[in-house]
């Protein structure tokens, strides 16, 4: 079953967050808690981990965009 | 601090029972919030869970707690349904409290689990209630409150604790002492070295231990709740602990010396009780068992929770008032 990676919500009041980078292509062998993907949100930037170990399929592959919380940007199968 | 007795096998057991459970829930919410599955704030208890599990071992499920909204360790402890409370922080129907008071406001009385309160020093006085009621009522309950050393510079820790005394209230004020509250390191704003001496400044039996090893946090909440059970009166246990995340999921905790963080990660709660186990002849395969076990019950209340339905939109007007509120 694949595992969704969707923005998440890192902060109190965090609605929105910009994806600034991927880490790895698409397609890519991931493993669970490496680093696949920077984050931005009103304070900072972070690098968000993968929550599996699989094929990483990116689906939101615009960068530099905000996107709401929620929103489904790649899967791990 | 270090001679403390090892405390008995079965409650050693007990313990690292409650404290893997919170470990892999912290592991879980971390990992599902992080992925945008769940989409919730969360303040992280990794680093905390033999505090709270070695407190509640040495309670009932008929005694109180109260607790704030770094809770999960407590409520876990306490012995709340992992299936009602992650649909809970979910904020569905099936959780706790319909989903109507979320990751801040955990409640359970059929564990005992009073209140979570979402304001930090808060829960002083509802327990002191809570406490005052049981002592009129001669139901023989010991009322647990949980608060962290930021607390204690707030003015219903002071007020609360020295009417707790003055009346002798069966209730035992469990400073978790992880040393930051929030971004802020104790010593920046706590004019005393430990919590314990102010406790001692409003005449209340204080102790101040190692939260993290189980057997002297046992020994600690053993003899506070028999304190309290006799009539002597509160206790305030400073228990001294750390957090190994930031103040909340998305707070990179940058503020804690990297020197610190490494020092408490190895002196990291979790492999020190699983290796006491096998010190004292708990087989390998009995505790991959306990750890197995939990997994199961975490990745099932985690399941129902995503999959479980929100609480309708008419139910705003219900468990608001003691009556239904008119559409």
């Amino acid at each position: 079953m694949a595992t969704e990676i969707r923005i998440p919500k890192l902060g109190f009041s965090m609605e929105v967050g910009t994806l600034a980078e991927w880490l790895v292509p698409d397609g890519a062998d991931v493993t669970e808690g490496q680093e696949i993907y920077a984050l931005e949100n009103d304070k900072s930037t972070q690098e968000v981990e993968s929550p599996a170990t699989g094929k990483l399929k990116i689906i939101v592959s615009t960068t530099g965009e905000e996107y709401p919380v929620g929103e489904l940007i790649g899967t791990i199968e | 601090m270090s001679d403390t007795q090892m405390a008995d096998k079965d409650v050693l057991i007990d313990i690292f029972t409650r404290a893997d459970l919170i470990m892999q829930s912290d592991i879980k919410f971390r990992k599902m919030i992080g992925a945008g599955q769940l989409q919730i704030v969360y303040y992280p208890v990794r680093g905390q869970e033999v505090v709270s599990s070695a407190m509640m071992a040495a309670v009932n499920q008929e005694d109180y707690l109260v607790t704030i909204y770094r809770g999960l360790h407590d409520q876990l402890a306490k012995g709340i349904p992992s299936k009602d409370l992650w649909a809970e922080f979910a904020g569905k129907m099936a959780g706790t409290c319909k989903g109507k008071g979320g990751p801040m406001h955990i409640t359970h009385p059929e564990t005992g689990v009073m209140v979570t309160t979402g304001i930090v020093g808060s829960g002083i006085p509802i327990a002191n209630g809570l406490a005052l009621a049981s002592q009129l009522e001669k139901d023989g309950k010991v009322t647990v409150c949980c608060f962290g050393d930021g607390a204690s510079n707030i003015g219903a820790f002071h007020e609360g604790l020295n009417m707790a005394q003055v009346w002798k209230l069966p209730v035992i004020f469990l400073c978790q002492n992880n040393l930051y509250s929030e971004h802020t390191p104790m010593a920046f704003a706590t004019s005393s070295d430990t919590i314990k001496q102010r406790g001692e400044g409003l005449g209340m039996r204080s102790v101040r231990v190692n939260g993290n090893d189980a057997s002297e946090m046992y020994a600690a909440a053993k003899e506070a709740v028999e304190y309290a059970r006799a009539g002597n009166g509160p206790t305030l246990i400073e228990a001294m602990t750390f957090r190994f995340h930031g103040h909340l999921l998305g707070d990179t905790g940058h503020y804690i010396p990297e020197a610190e963080m490494e020092q408490a990660l190895k002196d990291d709660p979790m492999p020190i009780l699983r290796q006491q186990l096998l010190d004292i002849q708990v087989s390998e395969a009995d505790i991959a068992a306990i750890e197995a076990k939990n997994k199961e019950i975490i990745d099932e209340a985690a399941q129902f929770a995503l999959d479980a339905p929100y609480p309708p939109g008419d139910e705003y007007r219900i468990d608001v008032l003691d009556v239904e509120i008119a559409a």
